[in-house]
């Protein structure tokens, strides 16, 4: 991509704009809940922009154009079914308990309703992956600065670190949530520019179709048959759609804890539900330019597949409209790198520092420590980036890692949330039968991951259940607010429970 | 059982999906309205969660219709 003239000054413009606006909300950050919850004032629709905009990174643009190049629109079952009806369960049943209980992150939650060994392994399972994704999302802004602007990739990787860190550090997940927003309208400004520019060129929908459905039939269909190695049918149903989705909308921090800076427990459900109709739209931004690409050049084979969305831009943008699909590139990339800073802190002060480290100490230290920690991941960020460069395979290990807790966690929480009987014992030796279930399928058989988590949730499940059902039952004062049936149906312990999580008694 | 498994035509794919995203919207219907609302600013029509869920989830039984 050529970057010249006004190109370049909307590249500039947007990268010097995006901090300016994020540091004006370092005034509103006096405590450590302004700072990890933006003080719990967050409305429905930041929520929900937010959220799509933490979720959709520079990568999902080159992957998932690479997939709808070889699979079709399959790919999109990763935004719809992959997505829509985890967020809708994830807004129905898990935000409100994570709301009302008052807490920071996930792992908290699960160490109030089960206990501290389990809360320590989410916690450290999660900072471990949050902190290495970082390095990943640093070398890939980078690399884009250094490609397409010409820049030194060291003297990239600080330019990133000082757009995303100084706002960050400064004003937390309000200013982390509301530059999302901003961010999320540039994506979708330059991502629906280049789609409709490649439907005009491919001549609209029905040129589309026609140019591909000859040597590829399959590549409209939603689901694709059982021997494909990617994309079974069956495996996006029962992996992907029951388990891998809503352990990552239910229990990813990092989208979670948007809802928890929610000013009220219906804006915390409403975020979550609102973020389902711009995901739906999202396959336009990241599906459809793969299919467009086929359309144009059927001839990309193997890795150069990946490169789908790089050549569609590179060969179908004309002048102007470049620097445009850049910011929204860039965009994706910064609202993800900036979300993960910040949960990123969020856990290691909450679940780490103040539970081991320093315990008891003034509201304004663990704000001083959430910064720090913020500043000390934009290092680590920075001096981890080229790593991943030498070892290209950390971002894969670190996804393989993810998606092996991921079937547990959710059967854990899933449990914790629905049935009281849970026990503390049940819910430790869940996660852990859990893990080695899905380790054994995954390292030893060579499952796929989508027939690996389903397994590895229903062990964890039965594993739960049996425990439970053999150990004492937790005593109800430990549950109150934490378990479905302790809530629904009595008013006044919803009330009770707001004021709570409202900060009162 | 993969053999078993690959005899089970594509169509049922759509049909589990299709049945899954209805028994979705029953769900969220029996959501009680006091535990949607809690904390709604006021009570209008629109403010109803079960109303989002039901558009958006109505929205992929088209998609899954149709493709």
């Amino acid at each position: 991509m050529d970057i010249q003239g006004i190109d370049l000054f909307i590249v500039i413009a947007y990268l010097i704009a995006i901090p300016v606006f994020g540091i004006y909300f370092r005034k509103y950050v006096k405590t450590e809940e302004d700072y990890f919850l933006a003080g719990k004032m967050l409305p429905w629709w930041v929520i929900s922009m937010s959220i799509i905009g933490t979720n959709i990174g520079a990568y999902d643009y080159m992957g998932s154009a690479g997939g709808a190049y070889r699979f079709g629109i399959a790919q999109a079952n990763y935004e719809w079914i992959g997505a829509i009806p985890a967020m809708v369960l994830s807004a129905m049943l898990f935000v409100p308990y994570y709301w009302k209980a008052g807490v920071y992150t996930v792992p908290e939650f699960l160490g109030k309703r089960y206990n501290m060994a389990v809360r320590v392994i989410e916690a450290i399972l999660w900072g471990a992956f949050l902190a290495c994704v970082l390095g990943v999302f640093f070398w890939a802004s980078g690399l884009m600065l250094n490609e397409y602007l010409g820049i030194p990739i060291e003297v990239s990787l600080l330019i990133t670190a000082l757009i995303v860190g100084i706002y960050t550090i400064t004003g937390g997940l309000a200013a982390v949530a509301m530059t999302d927003v901003v961010q999320l309208l540039v994506m979708f400004i330059g991502g629906v520019a280049l789609s409709v520019l490649g439907l005009w060129t491919v001549g609209g929908w029905s040129g589309l179709v026609n140019a591909i459905t000859p040597e590829h039939p399959h590549h409209f269909k939603l689901f694709l048959p059982l021997d494909n190695p990617t994309m079974p049918w069956l495996g996006m149903i029962f992996g992907l759609a029951f388990v891998l989705s809503p352990a990552w909308w239910c229990c990813h921090q990092a989208i979670i804890q948007r809802t928890l800076g929610a000013r009220s427990e219906w804006d915390a459900k409403a975020g979550m539900l609102m973020a389902s109709f711009p995901k739906m739209l999202i396959p336009i931004l990241v599906v459809l330019p793969g299919l467009l690409a086929l359309a144009l050049n059927p001839d990309l084979a193997g890795a150069d597949m990946d490169k789908a969305f790089p050549w569609l831009i590179k060969n179908l943008l004309p002048a102007g409209l470049a620097g445009l699909v850049f910011a929204a590139f860039m965009a994706a990339l910064i609202s993800s790198v900036d979300s993960t800073l910040n949960s990123a802190a969020t856990l290691w002060t909450r679940d780490i520092y103040q539970r081991f480290i320093v315990k008891n100490a003034s509201d304004k230290h663990y704000l001083n420590v959430g910064r720090i920690l913020t500043f000390v991941f934009v290092l680590w960020a920075i001096v981890f980036a080229p790593v991943t460069k030498k070892f290209p395979g950390i971002y894969v290990a670190m996804q393989t890692l993810l998606s092996i807790f991921q079937g547990p966690t959710f059967a854990i929480t899933l449990l914790g949330i629905y049935w009281r009987r849970a026990t503390q014992w049940g819910g430790l030796s869940g996660l852990i039968a859990g893990v080695a279930i899905s380790s054994t399928l995954y390292f030893g058989f060579h499952w796929s991951f989508l027939y690996v988590a389903w397994w590895s949730f229903a062990g964890s499940m039965i594993f739960n259940v049996i425990v439970s059902l053999l150990t004492k039952p937790e005593p109800l004062e430990k549950l109150e607010g934490l378990v479905y049936g302790l809530v629904m149906k009595d008013k006044e312990i919803q009330d009770i429970l707001s004021r709570r999580a409202n900060g009162g008694q | 059982m993969s053999q078993w498994l690959s005899g089970i035509p594509l169509f049922w794919g759509k049909i589990i999906a299709v049945v899954g995203f209805i028994g979705m919207i029953i769900w969220t219907w029996l959501r009680p309205k006091a535990f949607i609302m809690h904390e709604a600013p006021d009570t209008n029509r629109w403010r109803d969660l079960r109303i989002w869920a039901t558009v958006c989830l109505g929205i992929q039984i088209i998609l899954y219709f149709i493709f």
